[in-house]
């Protein structure tokens, strides 16, 4: 019982923290409309740049800064919106193919970086004891894992309420317009596509949050952690959630990761050991054809307001 | 004898947004009729949708008594209807001679190096810069090609959608003309047009569109000097830009 | 200093040329940037793989490291891979695109990557495989340049590839009705272009010329299912590179990735091999975003 709690907290701290990635997607697709498969990266980037600032010194690594745990993650958030809108300034003057082309190079790059750059990233070891919040009950499990999921969602509460608040402003009404609106657009000119940066940005930063509270959370990041199923699964989150609605972000998350660990371990239990690696990426078909079905039947997703993506 | 005939069409790019609100026009053998009307009446979309390049939601489009009202854009060229649009009416990055290539397409593989031959000794201005990439034509000469490369394939209604848009009145003089000569040969045209003294001048006959359906109809010499089209016509004219 | 990786350069090089036209026509004519075609390369080495198993064994024609079953598999599977495109866009691409959302289609065929990708691991694990184990002799060739019989044939045979699709895409109608077609769509319905034509020979032009590519990375390097999504980067670098819409762009845009790889490879190291289209991609989107010949966007 006292297990099954534990791994409830823990299955519940993975979904949240996947909730906010998609959190952080769904301001810019669900909201801009900006198409990004690089996500991966950005939160390779907020999880690197948190861990290299928090961990203490090491001796083959540059940073081993120290620093505490909360500075940590708000330089993750701020170096991922840096990196989101270099990317956005480079393609967003251009056509929206030529953002989803240049995130999915992000992701390769970064994933370069962090298997080859030894001196910064540990490479394939990567970056470990990274310090972990109530690290003084590390070992009263249940305690720990409740602690963690506590201190998660309360920073996915927050993400979501600012994110709510935002998509309300007078600034997520422009996003709204600049993407239902052709002409909204074009007559807001120069303007338009600064606010499609910033809108990329923030969203950005989320991704990079979400990394850096991941990173904290597990203790050891390693580049596979980033790869692109990451990023396809955050987008069959957004889409079964249904784009443009926070909550539907969160739902999402929480369903499709439900059904990933769930059919994890289905077929871990009913598959024999040399064919699990088969198996496992079956279950990558099953969410690809997924997405696919959705994109054709129902666009605005499971948990969507209903509203049209257009 | 009337070779196209268009009752009550209703047309519009959104479902429940028609531009078109009805319109019923006709069109003889070997005549010019000339389409006017204010901006947003409807002109452009109307010869557009029996391009078959808006959606029809309701009426008819009949050529020479067949019912080609549902028939894809890139089949009606065949069953004898051609369409100049407004503007972007070549391909710009092919030249000259490729633009009336690709169109000839259509025509049986004998016939297009001869008739591309022909259209050279029609417009003797094209035959000098065949090669040339027809974006980088004037305005005048654009024209003719876009007007060459509808011809190549024997039209016999053809279609335009103010050939003298963006034109001197020198140019526009000249490209009258040559649909007069064109109208000669026996080929019957539709000429929607902004600059009304002009086109009425070649044109045998003329519609007034206002707000997606005919307001008027009657012989093109006598429509200008009508006290009500000029008031309708110009009146609203007058308010558009 | 050796000059060898020219050599690889250029291999390289054809390899993602022939890549990035399919990716340049798809998205010059069907308006989209395809994320599956590098899904496409995979596949049609796959499908060789499994042709050339079915012919069964036969002595290579020497010095080749192959023989007539792998020429013969590379026509079947280009046939096949087309097959996989059209199918693909009977089910998926045509119907998101009649809905007019372009970057909806670019989902779809992320989508339709990752479960093609995965489906390959599946049905042949993710090890590595070949068409043939036998290590070829490289014969020098001057200038300290050492070239083995299969590069000289694989890159002969981009060269036939390319020259075959200027051609077509200069003199055959259906040429110049699919430029005619990435110019002006609507223009060319009226002047009567049929567009489920100029859409079909996309796509088997695309997957034809895809497998090639992929049967060619088969022959000179391994054949993994990974091998497409590694080439994607840099064929959507070299179409963008090119000049999206332009087919000799394209090869040239994949000659100049190939042999900035190869330079960094021998300069900087073999690990950032992979980071030199993203360089050479930023750098043409902010300083000349239309590419080599490519024209500014009506």
């Amino acid at each position: 019982m006292i297990d099954l709690l534990g791994y409830g907290a823990f299955f519940l701290s993975t979904a949240l923290i996947f909730g906010l990635v998609t959190l952080g997607l769904n301001l810019q697709w669900g909201l801009t409309g900006l198409f990004n498969v690089g996500i991966a990266g950005f939160v390779a980037i907020g999880a690197y740049s948190s861990a290299i600032l928090t961990t203490p010194d090491t001796a083959d690594r540059i940073g081993g800064f120290g620093w505490p745990i909360l500075a940590g993650w708000g330089a993750a958030a701020l170096i991922t919106a840096a990196a989101a809108a270099f990317t956005g300034y480079a393609t967003l003057r251009l056509k929206s193919d030529y953002l989803a082309i240049t995130t999915f190079g992000v992701a390769v790059v970064v994933q370069l970086v962090a298997l080859n750059a030894q001196g910064l990233t540990g490479g394939p070891f990567g970056v470990a004891f990274i310090p972990r919040p109530f690290a003084g009950v590390q070992d009263q499990s249940v305690l720990f894992n409740f602690a963690n999921v506590a201190v998660i969602a309360a920073v996915t509460l927050a993400v979501y309420l600012a994110l709510e608040r935002l998509s309300r402003s007078p600034w997520g009404r422009v996003l709204r317009a600049l993407r239902e609106d052709e002409r909204a657009a074009i007559a807001l000119g120069k303007s338009a596509q600064s606010y499609r940066i910033q809108a990329f940005a923030v969203g950005g930063a989320v991704m990079g949050l979400a990394g850096a509270v991941q990173a904290h959370f597990i203790g050891f990041i390693a580049p596979e952690n980033y790869l692109p199923t990451l990023t396809f699964q955050v987008w069959a989150m957004l889409m079964v959630g249904g784009s443009g609605s926070n909550r539907g972000a969160l739902l999402g998350a929480i369903v499709v990761w439900a059904i990933w660990v769930g059919s994890g371990s289905f077929t871990a239990a009913i598959v024999p050991a040399d064919l699990q690696a088969r198996a496992a990426s079956l279950q990558i078909v099953a969410i690809g054809v997924m997405l696919c079905l959705i994109l054709l039947w129902r666009p605005q997703g499971f948990f969507g307001s209903g509203r049209r993506t257009k | 004898m009337t070779i196209l005939q268009v009752n009550g069409l209703v047309a519009g790019y959104e479902p429940g947004l028609s531009i078109v609100k009805g319109a019923s026009i006709h069109a003889a053998e070997a005549e010019i009729v000339v389409i006017l009307g204010p901006n947003g009446a409807g002109k452009s979309s109307l010869i557009k949708a029996i391009a078959g390049l808006v959606p029809i939601t309701a009426g008819q489009v009949l050529l020479d008594g067949h019912d080609i009202t549902a028939v894809p854009a890139h089949l009606k060229i065949r069953q004898g209807l051609a369409f100049v649009p407004q503007t972007e009416n070549i391909f710009p990055l092919m030249t000259v001679e490729e633009n009336l290539h690709v169109a000839g397409g259509i025509l049986p593989r004998a016939e297009v190096a001869p008739r591309i031959a022909e259209m050279f000794e029609t417009f003797p201005d094209l035959a000098r810069q065949r090669a040339l990439m027809a974006g980088s034509l004037s305005g005048g000469q654009r024209q003719m090609l876009a007007v060459a490369r509808a011809l190549i394939v024997r039209p016999r209604v053809l279609m335009l959608d103010e050939p003298s848009a963006g034109l001197s009145p020198k140019l526009v003089e000249q490209v009258f003309a040559r649909l007069s000569e064109i109208r000669q040969a026996g080929l019957t045209i539709v000429l929607v047009e902004q600059n009304a003294r002009a086109a009425l001048a070649i044109g045998d006959r003329a519609y007034v569109l206002v707000e997606g359906r005919e307001a008027h109809e009657g012989p093109a010499k006598t429509l200008w000097d009508n006290p009500l089209i000029a008031e309708l016509y110009l009146g609203h004219r007058k308010d558009a830009s | 200093m050796s000059l060898q990786f020219l050599l690889d350069g250029l291999i390289a090089g054809a390899m993602i040329g022939l890549g990035a036209i399919g990716v340049t026509l798809t998205y010059s004519i069907l308006r989209f940037s395809n994320f599956a075609h590098g899904d496409f390369m995979a596949w049609g080495a796959y499908a060789a793989l499994a042709v050339v198993g079915a012919i069964g064994g036969s002595l290579p024609m020497a010095p080749l490291s192959f023989g007539w079953p792998l020429v013969l598999a590379m026509i079947v599977a280009m046939g096949l891979t087309a097959l996989l495109a059209l199918g693909l866009d009977w089910v998926l691409f045509a119907r998101l695109r009649a809905r007019g959302q372009s970057i909806i289609v670019v989902m779809a065929s992320f989508g339709a990557s990752m479960a093609l990708r995965s489906l390959l691991e599946f049905m042949f694990t993710s090890r590595p495989t070949y068409f043939s184990r036998a290590i070829q002799i490289a014969q020098p060739v001057g200038l300290g340049i050492r070239v083995t019989a299969d590069q000289v044939a694989l890159l002969l045979l981009t060269l036939a590839l390319v020259i075959g699709m200027h051609l077509f895409m200069q003199r055959s109608q259906r040429g110049r009705e699919m430029r005619a077609y990435s110019q002006n769509p609507a223009l060319a319905r009226v002047v009567g272009i049929d567009v489920a034509k100029v859409v079909r020979a996309t796509w088997i032009i695309g997957a034809a010329l895809a497998c090639a590519s992929g049967v060619m990375v088969g022959v000179l390097v391994q054949i993994r299912p990974l091998m497409g999504l590694d080439l994607l980067l840099p064929i959507f670098a070299a179409a963008i590179l090119g000049g999206i819409g332009s087919v000799p762009g394209a090869v040239l845009g994949g000659l100049i990735i190939g042999l900035s790889e190869a330079a960094a490879v021998q300069f900087v190291g073999a690990e950032w091999r992979a980071a030199v289209a993203f360089v050479i991609l930023m750098a043409v989107l902010l300083v000349r975003p239309m590419g080599l010949f490519g024209v500014a966007e009506r």
